[in-house]
């Protein structure tokens, strides 16, 4: 009984070791993140306040860009959107909206509002796709810029795979069509490509923030809101975190893996030896760039990938726990899909820093903290049920997680103070305070639960994006 | 350290460790709150004192470029002495007077011009080029440049051979401003590469500050540095420097390299049909 008792303790005390070990880790990293990201923003700060973007709206030797918009079901806005893409502050650019094989009435609009006719352009697809149906240019002048693709339905990849074949430009921009952009965002995408030091830049990524009950007039933000509802709200905050302590250092580490489906930037020619967007994933955006990134390291090839901290883009997060689950289950199976389609990159020293820290960070605290947290809480139900919890040090582990939650989150609202300011006002700072305290019970479990449904999802072999009801943007009128 | 030490033999280092761990994110997070909450009063106080100072401010732009009078005149009948003394009220002044004289030419930026020399400001711009931060000296370095100040060109033109790459183009931008080509031709000489960014703000300030005068742009192109040549050749094609075009057609002769050759060859065609 003695000798049961022991090991029992031991498994105890492993376990509670484990676990501190474990939190301990994830924490310093995000320390060490966030110092970073805090160096880089200010860095980049800096040096923006003396840039002047309109060199590159007068000079006929800016970046050439090819807008690639995927369109499904959108018709309820594809108009405005498409208008507010058209009147961007850029020169070298034309806009391709791929439709998606649209069940709705996108397709009759496109063509009424920009006075659409078929056209035979001249291209040689480098990717094989669904069929084409028929690529569309507009009679009036005013928008010759504007290219429509019309294609059989094959998912948001495969879309995006028609626009980089007819892209007629050497850089492709690839963002949502119901995203909200600044009028700035393709100068500032753009720049980048421009300053390489003997290292090519294949990608640029930009900031993306929550738009919900932001007032949006003629496709452009006016107003910056906090949401009402605690879901989006505290997405507000997760956003501000993940892109403001984060990524900005995985930038500066040129260790990058993600680049927001809404908004980035591409260097087409690596895109296309890539091999374009992978249609087997659903995390197509995170998977090409590590693809673009492995084709660079394997050819040995000096590269980089920039990340342009501005906020640029403007997205609508989900309101409702039903679809909040939907995408975050999906985010999930698209890690779960990349890490293994390059599951031979982890660790291995042939892929430098992405091999030995950005894929192994990736893979333990994206993909795997859900489950540990699951397991852990299974762990704990069972040493309720066995009497063998220390109350008074589980209680002080809760404290210590929830304390280093809310600290980050603080932290980030500081960083977002001292930079971009862009929730000036006096009740939206202590909304967002409060959110602060109320994440790690509210929202922290509902993102467990749906990153384990995502887990589910990809054991069962769930594919496909699922439907995503938005609710729209607030109109100014 | 011998306590800490005992305390990790035996294992007792968790609770105390959690419990430090506790107070610290807590203290931590307070103080950021604390420094959130000082930050936005001081940013409202801030603005209200940039609407205090700007009435002042708009007075004495007003008697300075379109009453005629001397910036000593004022000072003596206003008093100006007490704000002159403050840095903020000396910031604002400095914002206010160059984004006029963004807007203004003619006399009226002439006048702004002598306002910025005889209220002193002059000197706060040269005494930020000898700063040691980068962006302090990139600050004077803009404000000389936007008011003309010829005499700042030797002070400034140093700052063109920085490896500060943002401070570089600001300065090469001032000298443009300045000195025109003169501005540019030493980059003859520059040993690294230039990359596109700081090739496009070169040409970009050709282009703003109307430089007619091209003088020399043809000496970039006999540059070793291929980079140098590439920009020569970017502003002739930008410019439409057709009086440059013998330089370039020499230079299709003895290009270093074939995307040099390719390129002179394409400039040459632009400039010579039409």
């Amino acid at each position: 009984m003695d000798f049961l008792n022991n090991e029992l303790m031991w498994f105890v005390d492993m376990y509670i070791v484990l676990i501190l070990g474990y939190a301990i880790l994830i924490m310093s990293s995000y320390l060490i993140l966030a110092y970073l990201s805090t160096k880089e923003l200010r860095s980049y700060l800096k040096k923006n306040s003396f840039v002047d973007y309109d060199v590159l709206l007068t000079s006929e030797f800016a970046p050439k860009l090819s807008l690639i918009a995927p369109a499904y079901n959108e018709g309820f806005t594809i108009e405005e959107n498409v208008k507010s893409l058209l009147s961007l502050n850029y020169n070298n650019y034309q806009v391709i909206v791929v439709n998606d094989g649209s069940k709705d009435n996108s397709m009759e609009i496109l063509i009424k509002t920009y006075d659409l006719v078929l056209t035979e352009l001249d291209f040689h697809p480098q990717i094989e796709t669904k069929k084409l149906k028929g690529i569309y240019t507009s009679r009036n002048a005013a928008f010759k810029k504007l290219i429509v693709a019309d294609k059989e339905n094959g998912g948001k990849a495969d879309a995006l795979n028609v626009g980089l074949n007819i892209a007629q430009n050497p850089y492709v921009v690839c963002i949502d069509v119901d995203c909200i952009l600044d009028k700035d965002s393709l100068l500032k995408l753009a720049k980048p490509f421009l300053e390489s030091h003997g290292k090519r830049i294949i990608a640029t990524g930009g900031v993306v923030r929550i738009a919900n009950q932001c007032i949006i007039k003629n496709g452009r933000l006016v107003e910056v809101n906090i949401p009402d509802g605690m879901i989006p709200r505290i997405q507000v905050l997760e956003y501000l975190r993940a892109f403001l302590l984060g990524r900005m250092a995985w930038g500066r580490l040129d260790g990058l893996l993600l680049i927001s489906g809404a908004f980035g930037a591409f260097d087409k020619e690596i895109a296309l030896l890539a091999g374009g967007y992978s249609t087997k994933t659903v995390g197509e955006d995170m998977e090409l760039v590590v693809r673009m990134r492995r084709y660079m390291l394997e050819n040995k090839l000096p590269y980089s990938v920039s990340y342009i901290p501005d906020p640029l883009c403007w997205t609508e997060a989900p309101e409702e726990f039903k679809i909040f689950k939907k995408q975050r289950s999906r985010w999930m199976r698209g890690t779960i899909e990349t890490l293994s389609f390059h599951k031979n990159m982890f660790m291995n020293p042939k892929y430098k820093l992405l091999g030995m820290l950005s894929v192994p960070y990736w893979t333990l605290f994206e993909f795997l903290a859900p489950g540990i947290e699951f397991i852990g809480l299974l762990i704990t139900v069972v040493f309720i049920i066995l009497g063998l919890l220390n109350w008074h040090f589980f209680f002080l582990l809760l404290l210590f997680v929830y304390t280093f939650a809310v600290f980050f989150s603080v932290l980030a609202l500081f960083s977002e103070e001292r930079t971009f300011h862009k929730y000036p006002k006096q009740a939206d700072f202590f909304k967002l305070l409060l959110a602060a305290f109320i994440e790690p019970l509210y929202f922290h479990p509902m993102a467990v639960y749906a990153a384990l449904v995502g887990y589910k999802e990809k054991i069962k072999g769930t594919h496909g994006w699922g439907e995503m009801t938005r609710k729209g943007f607030t109109k100014k009128q | 350290m011998e306590k800490v030490w005992e305390l990790y033999e035996k294992g007792d280092w968790v609770v105390p460790f959690l419990i430090f761990s506790i107070y610290l994110f807590i203290g931590a997070s307070f103080l950021l709150y604390v420094v959130i909450i000082w930050s936005r009063n001081k940013n409202i106080s801030r603005e209200k004192r940039r609407i205090e100072y700007s009435a002042a401010i708009e007075e004495l732009m007003v008697a300075v470029v379109f009453e005629d009078m001397t910036f000593a005149t004022i000072q003596k009948e206003r008093s100006l002495d007490l704000f002159l003394n403050n840095a903020f009220f000396r910031e604002v002044v400095m914002e206010t007077i160059l984004n006029l004289h963004k807007n203004y030419d003619g006399v009226y930026a002439q006048k702004l011009e002598q306002l910025y020399k005889d209220s002193g400001l002059i000197n706060d711009s040269f005494k930020k080029l000898r700063n040691f931060r980068w962006e302090v000296k990139c600050k004077g370095i803009t404000e000389l440049a936007e008011f003309n100040i010829n005499d700042a060109f030797e002070n400034i033109i140093i700052f063109s051979k920085a490896r500060k790459k943002t401070l570089k183009i600001v300065a090469i931008n001032a000298c443009i401003k300045l000195a025109g080509t003169k501005g540019i031709v030493h980059l003859t000489e520059h040993p690294d590469p230039i990359d596109d960014w700081t090739q496009l703000n070169i040409i970009g300030a050709f282009k703003k500050h109307d430089i007619g005068d091209t003088k020399g742009v043809e000496l970039l192109l006999g540059s070793k540095n291929t980079t140098v040549i590439t920009l020569g050749l970017k502003l002739i094609k930008e410019l439409k420097l057709t009086q440059k075009v013998p330089y370039v057609a020499e230079l299709v002769d003895r290009a270093p390299n074939s995307l040099i050759k390719y390129e002179a060859q394409n400039v040459l065609q632009t400039l010579t049909t039409v």
